[in-house]
């Protein structure tokens, strides 16, 4: 079944305008939201198994379920930052159907308790930024925003909040930080942002493609999402499909959908022709898969039990003819440029790490540098403030451990 | 610094505070106001918006030189920014950047002699299919090869 | 009170205690570097990890609290094993500065490395270049290459002095400490910077490259500027034969106490120890027409006091004009009490201290004198009292001037100097003031003597000798003791006061009710 829900509208002219989006039964999920009583939508969505797609893969009903009931102010912030290379699925959503994102946004701040919301979105989409802007103006205009909407009492304010070129500022506790003002530098946890969040009040952080599958599962219910998923983990993903492929795009597919389909009977399989070498199934920070190892269904679970991740659901796709020192030099460069610099491992591990992999590069490497990046990187792994220490860790490891050989044949003997 | 630029900055800043719970807050889209009417932000600049959300100057350069999209220094009036990262090399991105450098005459990280272009690299600008991609300030062009590319510098006045 | 192990020893601590603080009240040592206890954990050196039974990955003792029945391991092969890693991270960038760098010694790099480091360095790569005499201020240096980025110096800014001087600018391994042109980190508590620093990365202008940490004893003391009393440390040469031994005092630092001054001391308690090895009275003497003649200190005793017993057989003693300030100990006080006031009945006393300053909310106070508290508990009246220089003739003038002879408020000496019979000075430094005198007595500063004062808020802090005294110098209270001997004055009850202790233990007899001793 390769039925489109989430992206279903995507190709209609004009989408991200309201009359458009209302004419195609745009906001529907909002009116019948905001008739429930909102602990019912919160259970409805645990129920529904929707989970975390922006790479932790949290579940967002269980999330929301940690946000204590308490007269505070509450704020929700939709994590539009997209840095996860090879991730392009949040700039598809959101450049095709804002309203579906802002109908979310409604429904869930409704179900948490939430007046005030954030869109942190990656400086970089400005055009993006904009767009949406000019949608919440539409939906408030219309009465979906602002005070007492459609007459319920239910008062939303929905801020956009542009970031500025870092990709730590994906991880939920540096958004805070940057949404504070500050230098995007991970917070200690526990506290956990449902208790301890933004301006220290309890604070919900979904990515842009979870929080746009609320409106689906309030109108068609969470049997109907989990029936399109896994029992675990329910709906749609939409894979952004990348590398040596015929055609690259994002493509919705069932949670579960084994990785050998997805790239070679959706994306056209390897471009002109060529041999698979490597695909990486969840963005950079998810480690290397061989050839062999893609028959893995894409849910959670699953890719995790094949050694790496789901992720942000971005599937890089590598030919034989790409050197894997090419592959290795792009991760160790990315994490030791985007490491915040707070904890020792990762400053300085990555940067380690990226030294010695130039030097390789350059054909200066010398004997014993697998050994030693493999040493590096399991004294960064585990050891970290914030998951970027993984990300950078896992990735290099899997790299270096499947491609001993070729790695070892640009080494002196 | 001309002063009617920074009023139309100071009225642009004051005109977002509102919008957060902290004025602290409005950091970031502060700087975005400054550095898109400047092209970069000055010291007059990080000292504005450090009296208007009434922070510490220091602070201000924590967060100018923590996030890369903020610039200290003048740009050219169209930076060009190459995504050098992984699905953007698979798809050819060296290559362009390499022609870009030779075609300019500069290197990543200069800007030409007569002002017109800083060329840069850039991680993952999220658009990994319609590599290879460059952003020209923040417009995003994808799918470049050599012909794209003169195309795209002759548009540039 | 959960009940936890640690390393086998299963210790009660309170709720909410952390691994780091439950392991120090069981005598075991976590190492840490970003940890300070005035602030709330920082968790990015991660030099603290340890193992926690059931957990799966090592955490962070310096930010963990602890549950009932946690069982911790601080020993196990996974900790030393991520302490070695940690430390290897942070010295794979580090300079190798040691030979040049004033930490050497008392340095938590060198400190550890040497209890869990103690490999041989891999780092072949190019270390990073970064400023190594960046400014900060009147009295500090930074040393970008050396930082290791634990933040201490901008939360201490943060938090304590609340004036954020300092922040980090750029990011991940080009991250470094740095201010905004023109503001400096210039306030009454930068020094504590250079002492948090855990490495050479912020140092002392004042003490750099003048000695070796190792060439150095420290010794506990009272700061005597100002009525907070912060606890200090005096930090001199041992004198070894070889070094020559210009200077002995060469820093104050900062001593705990979490009712006084926690773990800070104001730049004016930090940098004003000159006055301890400059300008010091080396021996008594008299001054005949302008002529210096040395005195023993028997001989002075015996001439001061002979002329105490010539007034005091012809009830005259209201003859005396006893001129005192607030810095001289409880001890000292109380002496001056018993024997002049009362045994002698002289009633015409004197407190001159120096006028008040601006203090800051924290520490320092207006006051610039270390004991008003403590002249007010033995009961003066620290008011002024010019008018007791008129209700009589002055035939002997005692001043005893402890360390502030250039700061006295003694504007009518000058003009009633010819008129005074004997005029006798009690001071540590030398000052115009001398010129005046008869006679000249060097006494000890506190560093120099034992005693207690009370400060601003009415705690009290007892103190040994930190140094030995200069010259021929003695501790006031050694003097009043010897001239009751001399006088003589009822010698039976002054001749059992052979140190302060004893002073103090009569206090606490006599029931002045001078509060707890702390």
């Amino acid at each position: 079944m390769n039925e489109k829900v989430l992206s279903r509208q995507f190709d209609l002219p004009y989408l991200h305008k309201i009359d458009v989006y209302l004419e195609n039964g745009g906001y529907e999920a909002v009116r019948k939201a905001l008739k429930l009583p909102p602990e019912e939508i919160v259970e409805e969505v645990k129920k529904a198994n929707l989970r975390g797609r922006g790479g932790a893969g949290f579940p967002a009903g269980l999330k929301w379920s940690f946000v204590p009931r308490v007269d505070k102010p509450k704020y929700l912030c939709v994590n539009a930052d997209e840095g996860e290379p090879g991730t392009f699925k949040d700039r598809y959503i959101m450049s095709h159907n804002p309203h579906l994102l802002i109908e979310g946004i409604i429904i869930t701040s409704y179900a948490v308790g939430i007046h005030l919301a954030f869109i942190y979105i990656r400086g970089e989409y400005e055009k993006i930024a904009q767009r949406l802007e000019k949608a919440i103006e539409e939906a408030r205009n219309k009465g979906f925003l602002g005070e007492n909407i459609l007459g319920t009492g239910f008062n939303l304010e929905v801020v956009v909040h542009r970031g500025a070129g870092a990709y730590i500022c994906g991880e939920e506790t540096a958004l805070l930080e940057s949404l504070e003002g500050k230098r995007g530098h991970p917070r200690l946890k526990p506290p956990f942002p449902a208790s301890v969040g933004l301006f220290q009040m309890p604070t919900v952080i979904n990515n842009v493609e979870t929080v746009a599958n609320v409106p689906l599962i309030i109108l068609n219910g969470a049997d109907w999402f989990l029936s399109l998923g896994q029992p675990k983990d329910g709906g749609t993903r939409l894979f952004s499909v990348s590398g040596m492929v015929e055609r690259p795009g994002v493509y919705e597919l069932p949670v579960g959908t084994p990785l050998r389909k997805i790239i070679f009977d959706y994306a056209g399989g390897v471009k002109n022709g060529r041999r698979l070498k490597a695909v990486i199934p969840g963005g950079m920070s998810a480690p290397i898969l061989l050839p062999e190892e893609i028959d893995v269904p894409m849910d959670c679970e699953s890719v995790m039990k094949r050694g790496s991740m789901l992720g942000s659901a971005a599937i890089i796709v590598i030919d034989e003819t790409v050197p894997i020192i090419e592959v290795l030099s792009k991760v160790t460069k990315f994490y030791s440029h985007e490491s915040c610099g707070q904890c020792t491992p990762c400053r300085i591990g990555t940067a380690w790490i990226n030294k010695i992999v130039k030097r390789i590069a350059s054909g200066q490497g010398r004997k014993d540098d697998l050994k030693e990046i493999e040493r590096l990187a399991s004294q960064i792994k585990g050891r970290t403030l914030c998951p970027l220490g993984d990300a950078a860790a896992l990735p290099i490891l899997a790299i270096v451990n499947k491609f001993r050989t070729e790695l070892e044949a640009m080494l002196p003997h | 610094m001309s002063a009617p630029v920074f009023e139309v900055i100071r009225k642009e800043i004051e005109a977002i505070l509102p919008r957060y719970p902290r004025k602290e807050a409005a950091l970031l889209p502060a700087l975005h106001i400054v550095q898109r009417k400047l092209g970069f932000i000055p010291p007059e600049g990080e000292k504005l918006v450090a009296q208007l959300l009434e922070v510490k100057p220091v602070r201000v350069r924590e967060v100018v030189t923590f996030y890369t999209m903020f610039t200290r220094k003048p740009l050219g009036k169209y930076h060009l920014q190459v995504c050098s990262n992984l699905s953007c090399s698979l798809a050819g991105g060296e290559s362009i950047l390499l022609y870009l450098e030779e075609k300019l005459g500069i290197k990543a990280g200069e800007t030409t002699s007569d002002g017109r272009f800083t060329l840069s690299t850039v991680e993952c600008l999220g658009a990994c299919d319609q590599g290879p991609c460059l952003m020209v300030n923040y417009d995003l062009y994808g799918q470049l090869d050599r012909a794209k590319v003169d195309e795209l510098l002759a548009k540039l006045d | 009170m959960p009940k936890i192990t640690i390393d086998g020893q299963t210790i009660e601590v309170a709720e909410g205690t952390t691994i780091l603080k439950a392991a120090g009240q069981a005598g075991i040592e976590i190492p840490h570097l970003c940890y300070h206890p005035a602030f709330p954990p920082e968790g990015s050196c991660r030099l603290c990890l340890v193992e926690i039974e059931g957990a799966p990955k090592l955490e962070l003792a310096c930010a963990t609290v602890v549950r009932e029945g946690m069982v911790v391991k601080t020993q196990s092969e996974k900790v030393k094993e991520a302490r070695r890693s940690v430390l290897e991270f942070l010295l794979a960038e580090h300079p190798l500065d040691c030979p040049i760098c004033d930490k050497a010694g008392e340095c938590q790099l060198q400190d550890y490395y040497e209890l869990y480091g103690l490999f041989a360095s891999q780092y072949r790569e190019t270390k990073e270049k970064k400023d190594k005499l960046v400014r900060l201020g009147r009295h500090l240096l930074l040393d970008r290459e050396r930082c290791i980025q634990c933040t201490r110096c901008v939360r201490f800014l943060l938090e304590i002095t609340r004036t954020g001087e300092l922040g980090v600018f750029e990011r991940g391994i080009r991250s470094i400490i740095g201010f905004y042109e023109g503001e400096p980190v210039d306030n009454n508590y930068s020094g504590n910077l250079a002492e948090i620093c855990p490495v050479g990365a912020i140092t002392d202008l004042d003490f750099r490259f003048k000695t070796r940490r190792w060439l150095l004893d420290s010794r506990p003391s009272i700061c005597p500027l100002c009525s907070r009393n912060c606890a200090i440390n005096v930090e001199f040469h041992k004198g070894l034969p070889r070094i020559e031994l210009g200077q002995r005092v060469f820093r104050i630092r900062s001593r705990k106490n979490l009712r006084v001054n926690q773990y800070w001391i104001c730049d004016l308690g930090r940098y004003s120890y000159r006055y301890l090895d400059e300008n010091r009275i080396d021996r008594p003497y008299q001054l005949v027409n302008g002529r210096r003649i040395n005195l023993s200190w028997e001989k002075l005793i015996i001439l001061l006091s002979e002329k105490i017993r010539a007034l005091k057989i012809r009830k005259r003693t209201s003859r005396i004009v006893l001129v005192l300030n607030s810095a001289l100990t409880n001890e000292e006080l109380f002496l001056m009490r018993r024997l002049f006031l009362e045994e002698l009945a002289v009633s015409r006393f004197i407190f001159c201290d120096p006028p008040e300053e601006k203090g800051d909310n924290f520490l320092l106070t207006a006051e610039r004198v270390p004991n008003r508290r403590g002249a007010e508990k033995i009961g003066f009246d620290l008011k002024s009292r010019e008018e007791v220089l008129q209700e009589d003739k002055i035939d002997l003038l005692l001043i005893f001037a402890a360390h502030l002879a250039e700061k006295m408020p003694l504007n009518w000496l000058s003009s009633l100097a010819s008129e005074i019979g004997a005029k006798f000075l009690f001071s540590s430094q030398e000052s115009k003031l001398s010129q005046l005198m008869d006679f000249v007595a060097p006494v000890t500063p506190v560093a120099e003597k034992a005693g207690s004062f009370i400060n601003v808020d009415g705690l009290m802090q007892s103190f040994e000798a930190a140094l030995n005294p200069w010259g021929e110098s003695r501790p006031e209270w050694e003097i009043l003791v010897n001239l009751a001997r001399e006088i003589p004055v009822n010698y039976r009850y002054f001749g059992r006061f052979n140190s302060p202790r004893a002073i103090w233990k009569a206090i606490a007899e006599e029931k002045l009710n001078i509060s707890e001793r702390l």
